[in-house]
C-alpha cells in the first residue's frame, strides 16, 4: 500500500469568481471531496497553492486556517452534522463560540430567520425533519457571513421536494452575493448552478457555463444517458460522451 | 461569556449521558469521600485525645511502673511504692508542689438495694488540688483519712446520682465490695480527667485501698505536680534521680519506671496519628487513582463518540486548542462534581459514624474540603489531558467521515 502514490487531485487549475454558483460532479473517488476539503481549508495540498480572496491560504498555519474557516467559509454536509443534544439555536451558535468577537445571539437569530426556522429555534435536530435539519445546518454555515459556502451533497439525504426547498435557499444566498460551491451526484441539482464542473480521476474533465437555454438540453441528455445505462449497465468506458452524469451511482463521496 | 458557554456545553454533554457521567464520577466520589471521612475521623479522634491530655495539666509529671526486656519479651515491672511519693516530695520541695500516689481498682458500690459498678481510686489528699477537681458536697479525703486508713469515700458525680438521686449523700454509709464506707463528699461534674471518667469514680484513701481493700504493695501510678510548668524538665530529672536512688538502681542500668508529661504523651500520640494518617491517605490515594482511570476511560469513549462533532467544530473554525479546552473542561467538571459529591458523602459518613458508634468523635476541618476539591480538579486535568489531546489531534477530514 505505502509505496504507491495516489494523486487525489492532479493538475487541477480552477478559479472561482466571487458570487459564482458552481456545481462539481463526478463519481466516487474522482477527487471532488478532496477539492472541496482543500477549498474549505480543512486539508492542505501536498503541492500546489490555494488562494482565497487574494490571500494565499496554503501557506497559513493551523491557527490562521481556523480563523479563515470561521470567518470566510461555511460548510454544509450531506448528513447535516448537527449536534443532536442541543437546540437548533445552539447549533447555529457553534461557529460564534470560536469567533474572537464579543458573543451575541443576534447573528444566529438572523441566520435562522433567513432559512425560515426562527420559530423552531428551540427544537432539537431529532425533533425536526431532514429538510429542516439541513436548513439549520445552512444557518450555521452562514452565521458568520462567509464569502464562500461549500456544500457537500447537501441534498443527498433528502427527497426531491425537500431538495428543491434547499436549492431555493441556495439561490437566495447566491442572490445575496455569497459564492457557492456545491458537490452533488444529481444532474438536476447540478444544472441549477451557473457553472458545472465534472471531475474524473482527480482531473477536471468538463467545465461549462450554464445558461437557461442550455439547462434543458443538459437535463434531457442526462436523462437519456441514465436510460441508456439502465439498458446497458456495463457500458460507459473511456469513450463515453461528454457529460455523462450518472444519477445515484456508486456510494456517496 | 466564552468560558461560560464552554461550561454550559460541557454540562449539556454530561447531562445527555447522565448515568454514564455519574458512573464516571463514582471513583472520585469514593476517593474523595474516603479522604474526607478518614480525615474527619482522625481529626476528631486527635482532638478528643488531645483535650484529654490537656485536662491532665501542663505542670504534671506522671510516673508509671516500668517495663523491662527479658529474653526478647517486654514485661511489666512493679516498682512504685507509696513511700516513693513521700520521698520525691520531701527531697525536692523546691521544685515539687505536691504528689498524688494512686492505686486503681474496681468495685461494686451498694446503697441498700441500689448499686453501681465503678472504678475505685485510692489516692492522697493532694489529688483534688493537683487536678483542680472540686467537691460540691461535703469534703475531699484528708491527710488524717490517709494516715488512719479511714473507711471513708468520696463519690463521683454520676455514682452519687445513681445511688442517691437528688438526696444528700454525705454521712450515708455505702458498701464497696462488701465493706462499709462512710460517704464524706461528692465531687463536681467533670466528665473525664485524662483517660478516666472521673464522674463514674469513687475515691478512697490510698492506704485504705492498698491495705484493707485490695491488699496491694505497688502503686498504679504517681502524679507529681511541679511548682512551675517551665521548670518541668528539671523537675523530671529530679524525680528520676530520687526514684533511681530509692529503687537502688545502679548507674548504667535502665529505669524501672516510666516518666511521662502531657507534652510527651501528645508527641507520642502525634506519631501514632501520623502513621494512621499515612495509611489512610494511601488507601484514599489509591481510590482516587482508580477514579482518575474511570474518568479517562469515559472521556476516551466520549471523544470517540463525538468524533464527527469534533470534525464539525474544527470545520466551523475551532482551533485545536479550543477542542482541547472543551474536553479538559468536561473532565474537570466531572471530576469536580465527583469531588463535591465526595465531600458531602465523606462528611455524611463521618457524621453517621460518630452518631452510630457514640464514642467516635469526628471533625471535618474546612481545609480538607478545599484540599479534596483541589485534588479532584487535578485528577480531572490529569485524566482529561490525554483524551483531550486525542480529540484535538483529530484530522477534520477523517473526523467528518467517521461513522
Amino acid at each position: 500500500m505505502g509505496d504507491s502514490v495516489v494523486h487525489a487531485l492532479d493538475g487541477v487549475d480552477l478559479e472561482i469568481r466571487q458570487g459564482d454558483f458552481v456545481s462539481i460532479t463526478g463519481a466516487s473517488g474522482s477527487g471532488k471531496s478532496t477539492l472541496m476539503h482543500l477549498m474549505g481549508c480543512l486539508d492542505r495540498p501536498t503541492s500546489g497553492t490555494l488562494e482565497l480572496g487574494g490571500e494565499l491560504v496554503s501557506g497559513l498555519n493551523d491557527r490562521q486556517l481556523a480563523e479563515v474557516r470561521n470567518q470566510k467559509i461555511g460548510f454544509v454536509f450531506q448528513t447535516f452534522n448537527l449536534i443532536n443534544r442541543t437546540s437548533a439555536m445552539d447549533n447555529v451558535l457553534v461557529p460564534l463560540m470560536y469567533t474572537r468577537k464579543s458573543f451575541s445571539r443576534e447573528p444566529a437569530r438572523k441566520a435562522l430567520e433567513k432559512v425560515g426556522l426562527l420559530k423552531r429555534a428551540r427544537h432539537r435536530p431529532s425533533e425536526m425533519s431532514g429538510g429542516e435539519c439541513q436548513r439549520v445546518a445552512i444557518a450555521r454555515a452562514i452565521v458568520n457571513s462567509p464569502s464562500l459556502l461549500l456544500a457537500d451533497e447537501p441534498t443527498g439525504n433528502l427527497d426531491s421536494r425537500t431538495s428543491e426547498q434547499i436549492m431555493q435557499v441556495f439561490h437566495q444566498l447566491r442572490a445575496e452575493g455569497i459564492t457557492i460551491v456545491l458537490v452533488t451526484h444529481e444532474t438536476d441539482i447540478a444544472v441549477q448552478a451557473d457553472r458545472m464542473i465534472h471531475m474524473r480521476d482527480g482531473k477536471i474533465v468538463e467545465d461549462i457555463r450554464v445558461d437557461d437555454g442550455h439547462r434543458e438540453e443538459i437535463l434531457s441528455q442526462a436523462h437519456d444517458t441514465h436510460r441508456q445505462r439502465i439498458r446497458q449497465p456495463l457500458s460507459g468506458g473511456p469513450d463515453r460522451p461528454p457529460l455523462t452524469i450518472a444519477r445515484k451511482t456508486g456510494t456517496t463521496s | 461569556m466564552f468560558h461560560l458557554r464552554i461550561i454550559i456545553t460541557a454540562l449539556r454533554g454530561l447531562r445527555q449521558n447522565l448515568l454514564r457521567s455519574l458512573l464516571a464520577t463514582i471513583g472520585v466520589v469514593i476517593g474523595v469521600g474516603a479522604v474526607v471521612a478518614a480525615v474527619s475521623v482522625l481529626e476528631g479522634a486527635q482532638r478528643d485525645i488531645l483535650t484529654r491530655f490537656e485536662s491532665l495539666g501542663a505542670d504534671q509529671v506522671m510516673v508509671f511502673n516500668g517495663s523491662e526486656r527479658r529474653q526478647h519479651r517486654v514485661q511489666q515491672v512493679q516498682s512504685l511504692l507509696p513511700d516513693d511519693a513521700r520521698e520525691i516530695e520531701h527531697e525536692n520541695n523546691d521544685l515539687v508542689k505536691a504528689t498524688a500516689a494512686q492505686y486503681q481498682g474496681g468495685g461494686q458500690i451498694k446503697y441498700f438495694e441500689r448499686n453501681a459498678v465503678a472504678p475505685v481510686l485510692g489516692t492522697t489528699e493532694a489529688y483534688a488540688d493537683i487536678n483542680s477537681y472540686q467537691v460540691v458536697e461535703g469534703r475531699f479525703i484528708t491527710r488524717q483519712d490517709v494516715a488512719g486508713s479511714s473507711m471513708v469515700c468520696v463519690l463521683g458525680h454520676k455514682v452519687a446520682g445513681e445511688l442517691f438521686g437528688e438526696l444528700p449523700a454525705v454521712d450515708k454509709t455505702v458498701k464497696i465490695n462488701g465493706k462499709s464506707f462512710s460517704v464524706v463528699g461528692v465531687m463536681e461534674e467533670r466528665g473525664t480527667l485524662g483517660f478516666t471518667e472521673v464522674d463514674n469514680q469513687v475515691v478512697i484513701p490510698l492506704t485504705t485501698a492498698m491495705g484493707r481493700m485490695f491488699g496491694q504493695r505497688y502503686l498504679t501510678m504517681l502524679v507529681v505536680q511541679c511548682v512551675d510548668p517551665r521548670k518541668l524538665p528539671s523537675c523530671i530529672e529530679r524525680v528520676k534521680k530520687t526514684l533511681r536512688a530509692s529503687h537502688r538502681i545502679r548507674a548504667g542500668d535502665e529505669d524501672d519506671f516510666t516518666v511521662f508529661t502531657q507534652e510527651q504523651m501528645k508527641q507520642q500520640f502525634g506519631q501514632i496519628a501520623q502513621i494512621f494518617a499515612i495509611v489512610l491517605y494511601s488507601i484514599a490515594g489509591i481510590s482516587i487513582v482508580v477514579g482518575a482511570i474511570g474518568i479517562m476511560n469515559i472521556m476516551l469513549v466520549s471523544v470517540t463518540e463525538r468524533t464527527r462533532e469534533i470534525g464539525v467544530r474544527i470545520a466551523v473554525g475551532a482551533r485545536r486548542f479550543d477542542i482541547l479546552k472543551q474536553f479538559l473542561t468536561e473532565a474537570g467538571i466531572i471530576s469536580l462534581l465527583g469531588g463535591s459529591l465526595g465531600v458531602v458523602c465523606g462528611w455524611a459518613m463521618a457524621n453517621f459514624l460518630s452518631e452510630f458508634t457514640q464514642v467516635l468523635q469526628t471533625h471535618t476541618p474546612r481545609s480538607i474540603i478545599y484540599i479534596a476539591l483541589f485534588m479532584a480538579g487535578v485528577v480531572g486535568i490529569i485524566s482529561g489531558i490525554y483524551p483531550a489531546i486525542r480529540a484535538a489531534r483529530l484530522d477534520p477530514v477523517q473526523a467528518l467521515r467517521y461513522e
